[in-house]
């Protein structure tokens, strides 16, 4: 058989065989038939997330509606007969509800924002304040670009970002020289800075969402926190990329000149979006002085955007409700594994115990690296977070390390790490369709960064840990 | 309601008059803009970007000093900040290479010959402004009594 019909034939045969094996055959004590049905979805979930046979936000359509079936108190009766090893069914709501979990709402929020910021060019507004100091030196130039495309990304979606600063770059990039370095370099520096700058909010990239869904009760953490380690994460991490950049493909052009035309714009609309934008900010980042959480903060802008027709009828269908609905596909996931009992019966039953913490960290960390090269980040979050997120808790030999939080974080972090190839993220494909990129000069900086951005993780949540700041 | 401007272009005066009064029709619900040159068009432009109000359609003559009716559209039509703007070439004297330039660069999206009729002119123009408003998600109703129902239908159901 060929190997191109295995991706569409595995995920249907091995969730299936998982489903008619006998329950004792998974080598966990008092497997319920309800835990066997999880592991089949969870397997299901992963080999469509992996080898892709249908759309990643069709595949979490799919677990959502599995689970209805296979795991819910209203699902088919089929799978509801009672016997005296069926388990806990999962209330109907509880999983529908994922849809329009607080993360969901979050993300809206970041969404209306950015579409806001777009609509009446904010964004390329403040890319032409903000780049004018940085001159026409094309090192600085190139600094100055990775910086706000960084800082763009933290509030936009990280492709959104790149689209945005490669559609002002290009041109420029054009007028450069054909065997000149700096094509290379210019145009890595927009993927790089964008995918690094996701890490900085809660909102820069789903993965950090769905890590704020693991991270519950007093490992919670308020927008303003995320951004305090976030951000001097972005700020290390751009510093390393740009002078990897300008070490490997050093640009032989003297001068470059970006010209961005335009003007703020000053009618009453853009106004409202210049304060919604600010006042939002603020608002999360005060933590919760006011009252508010990130996610009740997120919806103002929502309610403020269409009550004054900044977002109309026609905008809102562009949200992209497809990552809305990937993110509740994870939490879903998530859902099943911890309220069935399988996380926890499941890490019981591996002797994780026996391994040294930093060991378990670091091996998480890299599982997640490689993964997020080869798959969507949010996939690769939405997969491996709330296993760790079970295997946090039962685990007391994490403590002295930061318990919880530094497992989470580290995983999350790793997930936005993973671009070392056209394929691993929107951003890089975007700026690999640019033809001045070979995968190889792509590749080579992604696993340096990608490697060097672990350890700076580490050091990083090291200090957390020090100083006591989470948990 | 929103601004919606709809901007004639054209050097001769009184072909100019003729067309705003055949567009008589739409003058009390959209704003109808008369330019002698495609600079004056190019200003204008800036200025009602500024002010965020929407631009439908540009009718323009194509034979016109210092710059082109096809060299204004052409402009238009790569500027980001016009995309979905309506384009209608109101000329009598276009070769064909004119036409073929204006057909693959400016992008129109009608071609008139003068001498013309004012129905045909009036239809065409009640089309071009039903698109422009229901791709933009601009709330048709409150112009719906000007609009071209046939257009509207069509629309609506492929969006639904």
């Amino acid at each position: 058989m060929s190997s191109q019909y295995l991706k569409y034939l595995l995920p249907v045969i091995v969730p299936f065989i998982i489903l008619i094996l006998p329950g004792d055959s998974f080598g966990i004590v008092g497997l319920t038939l309800i835990e066997q049905r999880v592991i089949a979805i969870f397997a299901m979930a992963a080999l469509c997330w992996v080898l892709e046979p249908i759309p990643i936000f069709a595949t979490s359509v799919v677990i959502i509606v599995a689970e209805l079936l296979l795991i819910s108190d209203k699902g088919l009766w089929f799978f509801k007969s009672p016997s005296p090893d069926l388990g806990h069914l999962i209330s109907y709501q509880a999983i529908m509800a994922t849809f329009s979990s607080p993360i969901i709402m979050l993300f809206l929020g970041g969404f209306f924002l950015a579409m806001a910021a777009t609509k009446y060019r904010l964004d390329v507004n403040l890319a032409r304040v903000l780049l004018k100091p940085f001159g026409n030196n094309p090192k600085y130039v190139m600094l100055g670009l990775m910086m706000i495309t960084a800082v763009f990304s933290m509030f936009m979606s990280n492709t959104a970002t790149t689209v945005m600063m490669l559609s002002i770059l290009s041109p420029v990039i054009a007028l450069l020289a054909t065997k000149d370095l700096g094509k290379v370099a210019f145009s890595l520096s927009v993927p790089l800075a964008a995918n690094i700058g996701g890490i900085g909010t809660p909102i820069g990239t789903p993965p950090n969402a769905i890590a704020l869904k693991y991270l519950v009760n007093e490992n919670s953490i308020s927008f303003g926190q995320w951004m305090v380690f976030g951000v001097p994460f972005v700020v290390v991490m751009l510093f390393i990329a740009w002078l990897l950049l300008i070490k490997l493909f050093p640009t032989s052009t003297e001068q470059i000149d970006l010209n961005i035309k335009g003007k703020f714009l000053k009618t009453p609309k853009a106004i409202t979006v210049y304060i919604t934008f600010i006042g939002t900010i603020i608002l999360w980042l005060m933590g919760d002085i006011h009252g508010m959480n990130a996610y009740v903060v997120a919806l103002i802008p929502v309610a403020v955007f269409v009550t004054f027709k900044i977002i109309n009828k026609e905008d809102l269908k562009r949200i992209s409700w497809d990552v809305l609905w990937l993110v509740s596909g994870g939490i879903a996931l998530g859902v099943a594994l911890d309220q069935s009992g399988l996380a926890k019966n499941a890490v019981d039953a591996i002797p994780f115990g026996n391994l040294h913490p930093l060991l378990l960290i670091l091996g998480a960390a890299l599982l997640c690296l490689v993964m997020a090269n080869f798959i969507s980040h949010t996939a690769a979050a939405n997969l491996l977070l709330p296993l760790i997120a079970a295997l946090a808790t039962t685990m007391q030999s994490l403590l002295p390390y930061g318990g919880e939080v530094v497992l989470i974080l580290a995983v999350t972090f790793a997930a936005s790490l993973g671009m070392s190839l056209p394929i691993s993220t929107p951003p890089n494909a975007l700026a690999y369709a640019s033809g001045n990129i070979e995968t190889k000069q792509m590749a080579k900086i992604g696993v340096i960064i990608g490697l060097v951005g672990i350890l700076v993780a580490f050091a990083m949540l090291f200090i957390i840990n020090k100083s006591n700041f989470i948990g | 309601m929103e601004k919606i401007n709809i901007i004639c272009v054209d050097d001769e005066r009184e072909v100019l008059e003729s067309v705003s009064r055949d567009l008589d029709y739409f003058s009390d619900m959209f704003n109808i803009e008369e330019c002698e040159s495609a600079f004056e068009c190019l200003a204008l432009l800036e200025e009602l970007d500024a002010q965020q109000e929407y631009v439908a359609l540009i009718i323009s003559d194509h034979i016109m000093p210092e710059k082109s009716g096809v060299e204004l559209l052409t402009e238009v039509a790569k500027d980001n900040r016009f995309i979905g703007t309506k384009k209608l070439l109101l000329t009598g004297l276009a070769t064909q290479a004119d036409t073929i330039q204006a057909i693959n660069n400016a992008k129109l999206d009608n071609f008139l010959e003068k001498v013309w009729d004012p129905k045909e002119l009036l239809q065409m123009v009640k089309e071009l402004i039903t698109e422009y408003i229901v791709e933009k998600g601009i709330d048709y109703e409150q112009y719906i009594e000007k609009l071209d129902a046939p257009t509207l239908y069509r629309l609506l159901k492929s969006q639904s």
